[in-house]
């Protein structure tokens, strides 16, 4: 089946401009220092999900090196997920060593050992007598804003509105359906030479599937008769994005997959919010969650695209789905993580390569055609971002 | 490692009914960074072996694996297991590439950093 339709969201969308996008944001380290205090310090940044942290006391942490930040997200004891700078009140200590722990009784520093409870209150001081005016109540751990959205736990330094006023009408989009069922499986980490935009844009756009990804993944969605990619849907909400694609209905699957898609046919316990076979959603700004719409059970990527310097990036991916129940469903699982892991492999290979590009000033701009509008749509937010918070 | 393969090659290693595929026992890796070193260093020709002697037995692993709970699978169901998703591994070369690394692929090592 095909679509023989050219600059169609150019015309639903006659706003935004066609003109090239400059590409000196990735390159120029005054640019990502204002990124830093204009656009991180002040977004809705997601850390994780609820189901890394299920029981009271459980905690995780998470370095936000764009932030200079340490955070400790600690589910108290009345059940509220919440956050905290990681360091404690006496002189400034990390209170939290681990990545992720459990909160039995008082989170004790290690240097002069004060104690806090799982909602932050500082419980305990040794030798309190000694000290000076000091009053405990005023002295729990410093918080950060935190939310929940579908599972998925966002910060924000700085907020100037709440994470559902942010998210906008994604909050309608993405029903709640399905998402209490997603349960983080596997992580991969993938630490790049590249500025965090070259490495995001370059998941954010269809275009490149039917060449980056011709031996992976031939015919597998809807093209024009020529073979060119292109996408069901495009829709912005606000700061965020959302581009959908559709499966060619003629697509064949090759063996061992159409085999996981025959194996694994128990009930659904997943059905995530999807109108399309694939939806790729980005949340401004450095959040990226996928649906796939798969026989037995949907599931869900995420990247975080987390900036280190202007040509530093630390690309997290995680792979959420309900746990398996039995071996067909591992199997089949497994085999959706082992696809994806070499797509993103196939993916890497334009990240570090562009930024040497962009680097070299060969070109000065990025040339978008209409399957890359989301791109633009980011830029786009991101220039005004930047100009509003300019001198603030 | 080595105490997993020394177990690996005596015999009794895999649930009777997959006796054959004993002499695939090397493709029994507990983890994915290993299967994914395993996929990259073999032959094509190796893969497309491996491949062919596990798909045809496929159903038959899977009804036989679906008996135990995941986590309290049997020695022997764990090693068939563990071949059966180097099978994925494996497939994505076999089927896609037509040769043991992906093409245009970029230090995939580095998706498993500090392993
Ligand atoms: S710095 Fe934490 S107890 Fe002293
Ligand atoms: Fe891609």
């Amino acid at each position: 089946m095909s679509v023989d339709v050219y600059k169609r969201w150019a015309q639903r969308y006659p706003n935004m401009s066609t003109a090239p996008v400059p590409a000196d944001s990735c390159i120029l380290p005054e640019y990502f220092a204002l990124e830093r205090e204009r656009i991180f310090r002040r977004s809705w940044l997601c850390v994780g999900n609820v189901c890394e942290i299920p029981e009271r006391g459980d905690y995780i942490v998470r370095e936000v090196a764009i932030c200079d930040a340490n955070i400790l997200i600690i589910r108290g004891n009345d059940g509220v997920v919440r956050g905290f700078h990681n360091v404690c009140s006496h002189r400034g200590n990390t209170l939290a060593w681990d990545a992720k722990g459990k909160c039995r009784g008082y989170l004790t520093c290690n240097f002069h050992s004060w104690g806090y409870d799982s909602a932050g209150q500082l419980k305990w001081i040794p030798d309190e007598a000694n000290f000076f005016d000091l009053d405990k109540r005023q002295l729990g751990l410093t918080p950060v804003a935190t939310d929940v959205f579908r599972g998925f736990i966002f910060i924000n330094f700085a907020p100037e509105q709440t994470l559902t006023e942010y998210l906008e009408g994604v909050t309608e989009r993405m029903k709640p359906e399905g998402f209490d069922q997603l349960r983080l499986q596997r992580m991969y980490r993938f630490e790049e030479r590249s500025n965090w935009k070259v490495s995001m844009d370059a998941q954010n756009e269809g275009y490149h599937v039917v060449s980056q990804h011709r031996y992976l993944m031939p015919k597998l969605f809807v093209t024009t008769g020529e073979g060119c990619f292109r996408s069901a849907e495009m829709t912005f909400f606000g700061r965020h994005s959302v581009s959908g694609s559709s499966i060619s209905p003629d697509y064949k699957p090759f063996p061992v997959e159409g085999l996981m898609f025959q194996i694994d046919n128990g009930p659904s316990r997943c059905r995530l919010p999807m109108q399309h076979s694939f939806e790729f959603h980005l949340i401004f700004p450095n959040f990226a969650m996928l649906f796939f719409r798969y026989p037995t059970n949907d599931f869900c990527i995420t990247h975080n695209f987390w900036p280190i310097a202007v040509d530093r990036t630390m690309w997290e991916i995680r792979f959420y789905a309900p746990d398996p129940l039995n071996a067909a469903e591992l199997l089949s699982q497994d085999f959706m993580q082992v696809f994806n892991r070499v797509v993103f492999d196939e993916d890497a290979s334009a990240h570090e390569t562009v930024q040497a590009g962009l680097e070299s000033r060969a070109k000065k701009f990025l040339l978008l055609q209409d399957e890359e509008i989301a791109i633009r749509h980011f830029h786009d937010v991101l220039d005004a971002e930047m100009a509003t918070h300019n001198g603030r | 490692m080595a105490g997993e393969n020394s177990i690996a090659k005596a015999s009794g290693a895999l649930p009777e009914p997959f006796k054959d595929l004993e002499p695939f026992l090397h493709w029994a890796l507990p983890s994915e960074p290993e299967r994914m070193a395993a996929r990259e260093t073999s032959t094509i020709e190796e893969l497309q072996v491996f491949y062919d002697a596990m798909l045809r037995r496929m159903p038959a692993i899977v009804e036989y694996l679906n008996r135990f709970p995941l986590d309290r699978m049997p020695v022997e169901a764990q090693r068939l297991l563990n071949m059966a998703l180097a099978l994925n591994e494996v497939s994505i070369a076999v089927e896609r590439y037509r040769q043991p690394r992906v093409i245009n692929g970029r230090e995939r090592e580095r998706f498993f950093p500090g392993r």
